[in-house]
C-alpha cells in the first residue's frame, strides 16, 4: 500500500456492461425524485451527481482479499517495523536522498513511456532532468531539476497501454507489491526491462535486496498513511480498490 | 496511497492562508482563510485544555463543511431510494465520521509547509489547490467550494487525484448493496466509537 507510483487501476472495462446505457441516463441520480431534499439547482447540475459510483471490476475478490490479508500481516509484522529502526538510524535528509537516488535510476521507464504516448515536452523534460541530477545533482542524490521548475512525471507502460484505450481488466492485489490490475500489472512486466537495477548489481539476490531496500526507504518517508486508512474506513479494502482506480485513471488523463 | 494527508485536510486550508495573503483575496479565499487560522490558532494554543481544543475544532469544521450535500452525494442513487428518516440518520452519521476523523488526522499535524497554488472562481463554485510539502513528496490537495448564502463551503477534498467524495460513493454504495442501509449504518456507529475512544491517544 504505497508510494504513489505503485497505485492503479480505471474504469473503463467496468462491469456497465450488463446496465441498459438508455436506462442508466436517467437513473443514475434523480435528485428531483420523490423525496429527494431540494439541493441547489447549480448543484444537480454538477458532474458528480450524473456520475455511477465507480465501479471496480472484481471477479477475484475472494483471492484479492486473502492477498490484502496477508499484505497487511507482511506490512505490519515485517516492513513496518524494519521501515521504524531504519528510520532511527537514518536521518531525514538521507533518506530523501536515497529515495531521489531510486526515483533518478527509473528515468528510462517515464522517459520511455512518455515517447510512446507521443508527449514529446515530457520525454524531453524527463531527459533534461535526468542529465541535470545525475551531474549536479550528485547521481540523483539531489533534485536540482525541481528547483528549476522541471517537475518529475509518473509514467508508466500501463498509462501507455490505457492511453491507448486498453481496458484495465480485473481488479487484482499481488502479493508484496499490492494493488494493481490486469493491464498495469502487465506494463509493470514490461517496465521491468527498461529497469537499470539487474544490469548494475550481480545476481537476483542482490537485485530483491536492493527493491527491498528502495521499498523500505520510501516506507520510511510515508507518515502512517496505511494505518490511517485502516483505522478510519469502513472498509479499508473497497477504498484503497476506489483509491487505486481513481488515481490510475487520472494519471492516464494527465 | 497518501490518505493519510486526508488529515492534511484543515492543515492545508489553515497554511494555504499565508501563501495567499499576497494575493487579492476573494471571498471563497477569505473565508478559508478564517476558518484556517482559527484552526491553526487553536492547534497552537498548547494551553488549552484537550477537550475545548476539540469543541473548538469541531465548531470550526461544523462550520466550513457543507455536510449535507456531502452526504447527498456519497450516497448518490441510495439517496433517492432512502427514506427522510434515513436520510437524516445518514447526515448525522456521516458528519460525525469526517469530524472524528479529521480530529484525529489533526492533533498528529507535524508542521509541514504547505504552498498555495492557484484558485478558481465560477459562479458559486471555487476550487482551491494547494500542495503539501512532505520529505517525500509533494502532495497535491484541491478544496472543492460551493457558495451557500454569503458562505464558501467545503464539498469535496481532492487529494493526489482521488476525489474523497467519489471514493467514499463507491465504497458505502458497495456495503449498501451487500449489506443493506442498516448495515452501512451499523458499521459507521462502530467506526465512529472505535475512532472516539482513541482519541487523544495520538
Amino acid at each position: 500500500m504505497k508510494p504513489a507510483g505503485k497505485l492503479v487501476v480505471l474504469l473503463l472495462l467496468v462491469a456497465l456492461t450488463a446496465l441498459c446505457p438508455a436506462a442508466r441516463a436517467q437513473d443514475v441520480f434523480n435528485p428531483t425524485g420523490a423525496g429527494a431534499p431540494s439541493a441547489p439547482a447549480d448543484l444537480e447540475a454538477d458532474e458528480l451527481f450524473e456520475e455511477e459510483p465507480l465501479e471496480v471490476w472484481d471477479p477475484i475478490e475472494p483471492f484479492n482479499r486473502g492477498m490484502f490479508w496477508f499484505n497487511d500481516k507482511l506490512y505490519f509484522y515485517l516492513l513496518k517495523p524494519v521501515a521504524r529502526g531504519y528510520r532511527a538510524v537514518a536521518p531525514e535528509p538521507v533518506r530523501t536522498s536515497v529515495g531521489n537516488f531510486f526515483s533518478n535510476l527509473a528515468f528510462p521507464v517515464r522517459f520511455v513511456n512518455s515517447a510512446l504516448q507521443l508527449k514529446i515536452g515530457d520525454a524531453g523534460n524527463e531527459l533534461r532532468r535526468f542529465l541535470l541530477n545525475s551531474t549536479v545533482g550528485v547521481a540523483g542524490l539531489f533534485d536540482p531539476a525541481k528547483q528549476n521548475g522541471w517537475l518529475k512525471k509518473e509514467e508508466d507502460l500501463g498509462q501507455t497501454f490505457g492511453r491507448y484505450g486498453v481496458g484495465s481488466g480485473f481488479y487484482l492485489v499481488m502479493p508484496v507489491f499490492g494493488p494493481t490490475n490486469l493491464r498495469d500489472g502487465v506494463g509493470r512486466l514490461g517496465d521491468g526491462y527498461l529497469d537499470p537495477v539487474p544490469f548494475l548489481v550481480p545476481g537476483t539476490l542482490e537485485y530483491v535486496g536492493v527493491k527491498a531496500y528502495d521499498r523500505v526507504n520510501a516506507l520510511s518517508l510515508d507518515k502512517d498513511t496505511y494505518e490511517g486508512i485502516k483505522r478510519e474506513q469502513l472498509d479499508p479494502y473497497l477504498f484503497i480498490r476506489n483509491a487505486y482506480t481513481q488515481r490510475r485513471e487520472a494519471l492516464i488523463e494527465k | 496511497m497518501k490518505f493519510k494527508r486526508f488529515a492534511a485536510i484543515l492543515l492545508v486550508l489553515g497554511m494555504v492562508v499565508p501563501a495567499a495573503w499576497g494575493l487579492a483575496a476573494t471571498a471563497a479565499m477569505d473565508q478559508v482563510q478564517q476558518t484556517v487560522d482559527g484552526v491553526i490558532a487553536t492547534l497552537r494554543d498548547k494551553g488549552m485544555e484537550s477537550e475545548a481544543r476539540r469543541q473548538k475544532l469541531t465548531g470550526l469544521i461544523r462550520a466550513r463543511f457543507d455536510f449535507e450535500t456531502m452526504s447527498q452525494w456519497v450516497l448518490g442513487p441510495a439517496w433517492r431510494k432512502a427514506d427522510t428518516t434515513e436520510k437524516s440518520r445518514f447526515i448525522a452519521l456521516f458528519s460525525d465520521l469526517l469530524e472524528a476523523t479529521y480530529l484525529g488526522r489533526i492533533e498528529a499535524y507535524t508542521d509541514e509547509k504547505v504552498s498555495y497554488a492557484g484558485e478558481k472562481v465560477e459562479g458559486e463554485r471555487a476550487q482551491i489547490d494547494t500542495f503539501v510539502l512532505t520529505a517525500g513528496a509533494d502532495i497535491p490537495i484541491t478544496y472543492k467550494l460551493v457558495l451557500r448564502g454569503d458562505q464558501w463551503l467545503v464539498y469535496d477534498v481532492i487529494i493526489e487525484e482521488i476525489s474523497l467524495v467519489r471514493n467514499y460513493r463507491s465504497t458505502y454504495n458497495e456495503i449498501i448493496r451487500r449489506e443493506g442501509m442498516s448495515g452501512l449504518f451499523t458499521r459507521m456507529e462502530e467506526k465512529i466509537r472505535e475512532l472516539k475512544a482513541t482519541e487523544g491517544q495520538g
